[in-house]
């Protein structure tokens, strides 16, 4: 108690601030109230017609380079539209008008962020300007629809016959996984052995009697369903007038996909069929299955 | 008015008891408070030693805590490509559970023993009966400063850990791993909740974890016997109850308040 009275009174009087401070910065800084807008930047409007995940403050990125960030996402009064406003770096100013906006997904569970791509036109979008065309959010569930058919599970397999399989790959392929045909479950894999000369897996289909008019030019693919969901034999229909009959070989066949090679097919064969704004030019249809950072057919900076 | 240890051969009816005469304390404690505004100057010097003298062990350890929890972090959530959420995650353990767990241990280990060992040292010196004989009240001028300087320290202390661990976290993320700067502060933004995770979960458990840890100090001190061994008792009793009261009592407000 013989501390001269000042000293502990500034050090408390800091402490405190120091404090109230930090408690200011927590709740501005860390949570929903926060909205800060970095120095020197301009904005650009462009309307999505899904914007999917994209967040607040997420990324916005030319070649895959970070440029600026979302400033703020709502809704179009009235309309299916969401406004997305840009706030882009001063530096970058040169984004000619008619550039395409697109949400993508770094990596496959990654946050989304906005891409541009650029396009040919001498003119730049300026301040508060807008960038007509966009390209939405894909979904992630649609996408696998369009690339997977229906589930489901053979019912009434009352007589099969079997036909015989090679793959040179069938992945995790077991006996009991489903045959389909056009999405539709006509079988079972009966077994799936190696064969101990042609060094390949020798899989035997059972399937119904009822589908027998199959021809046997038809080939036999491993499929997954879903991501990570169980494999099976996928058979698409050939063009010869002989019907596959008991116990013969199917001789064309495609082995189970890695998952890499699935998500890497199915990235170069995007649909672009579910776009709204975008389609004159600078066929965002074709950019839109590229990565970022890959040049467009037409535009090229 | 004057508190004295409790003397008890059975375990169970002497934990029991030192349970009561603590809960009996706290109310004498309370009562104590209008009293003790006349010795406002002796709570600031009292705020001083528990709050200010413990801002760099705990802004060194939340610096720390954070760095170390964006490391793990960063390479279990990398097998599954999801190390963005990593900000995320580092923001909501620190605010909910181990800022004002960490910051309470710290606290205790830091002020809890000062303040029963210097109360204990008190005793054993017979100042606190001196006090007592010249009209002046023990309770209202040593204990009440020190447990209203604890209430009010812990949770500007905390504050300060968990602005630190965040920032701890954001220098390993961002600075060394390579996160995004504006994914990582975007997805802490996105789900951090001014109400649930900071008033709740920083404030609300930081002066809880206070009010206890103070009382148990205040206590233990005030029940020393008077010797030197029975300083280090008291002060090691100190540490070690309130790291039971902290961790259960964290529980239980977990429970109520998620």
């Amino acid at each position: 108690m013989s501390q001269p009275r000042n000293s502990y009174a500034v050090g408390t009087g800091l402490f405190i601030v120091l404090g109230f401070a930090a408690l200011v910065y927590l709740a501005t800084q860390t949570t929903s109230v926060a909205n800060v807008h970095q120095g020197s930047s301009y904005t650009v409007d462009t309307h999505f017609a899904n914007i999917g995940q994209l967040k607040e403050r997420a990324p916005v990125k030319i070649a895959g380079v970070r440029i600026g960030q979302v400033q703020s996402i709502t809704l179009q009064p009235g309309a299916e539209v969401a406004d997305v406003k840009l706030a882009i770096d001063k530096n970058y100013d040169k984004i000619p008008l008619d550039s395409v906006a697109t949400i993508f997904t770094s990596g496959l569970l990654g946050d989304q962020y906005v891409g541009i791509v650029y396009g040919t036109s001498k003119k730049t979008v300026a301040e508060g300007g807008t960038l007509a065309l966009t390209k939405p959010a894909e979904q992630l569930e649609d996408m696998l629809g369009k690339f997977f058919g229906a589930g489901g599970m053979a019912d009434n397999l009352g007589g099969t016959y079997t036909v015989t399989a090679d793959f040179t790959n069938v992945g995790t392929l077991s006996a009991g996984a489903a045959v389909k045909m056009a999405g539709v479950p006509i079988g079972s894999v009966q077994s799936v052995v190696a064969d101990p000369v042609k060094l390949d897996a020798k899989v035997t289909l059972a399937i119904d009697n009822r589908y027998n008019q199959i021809p046997d030019d038809s080939s036999a693919a491993v499929f997954t369903s879903g991501l990570i969901g169980a494999q099976f034999v996928a058979i698409q229909p050939g063009g010869s007038p002989d019907a596959l009959k008991n116990g013969d070989e199917m001789v064309l066949t495609q082995s189970a996909m890695q998952l890499e090679d699935l998500i890497g097919k199915f990235l170069v064969n995007g649909s672009s069929s579910d776009q709204k704004n975008a389609g004159n030019g600078t066929s965002p249809g074709k950019s839109s299955s590229d990565k970022p950072s890959s040049p467009t057919p037409t535009g090229k900076q | 008015m004057s508190v004295r240890p409790v003397q008890s051969s059975n375990v169970l009816t002497g934990s029991l008891a030192q349970i009561g005469n603590c809960g009996l304390f706290l109310l004498t404690l309370l009562a104590a408070i209008p009293r003790s505004f006349r010795y406002v100057r002796e709570t600031l010097r009292q705020l001083w030693f528990v709050g200010a003298m413990s801002l760099t062990i705990i802004m060194v350890c939340g610096l720390f805590v954070g760095m170390v929890l964006m490391l793990q972090l960063y390479h279990v959530l990398s097998i599954f490509g999801g190390t963005s959420a990593s900000g995320m995650v580092v923001a909501l353990s620190v605010y909910r559970e181990l800022g004002p767990v960490v910051t309470a241990l710290l606290f205790a280990g830091r002020a809890g023993t000062s303040i029963t060992a210097e109360i204990g040292l008190m005793r054993a010196t017979d100042q606190i009966d001196a006090m007592e004989m010249m009209a002046v009240d023990p309770i209202a001028y040593v204990a009440t400063p020190r447990f209203l300087a604890g209430l009010i320290a812990m949770p500007l202390l905390c504050c300060v850990f968990c602005a630190m661990s965040v920032l701890g976290g954001h220098l390993v993320g961002v600075t060394w791993l390579g996160i995004d700067n504006g994914t990582f502060w975007s997805n802490m933004t996105a789900v951090v909740d001014l109400h649930t995770d900071i008033v709740n979960g920083v404030l609300l458990k930081s002066l809880a974890f206070g009010a206890v840890v103070s009382l148990i100090a205040v206590y233990q001190g005030f029940t020393t016997p008077p010797t030197s061994e029975g300083v280090a008792y008291a002060t090691t009793r100190t540490v070690v109850a309130s790291s039971i009261a902290i961790l259960a009592l964290d529980f239980v407000l977990t429970a109520f308040l998620m």
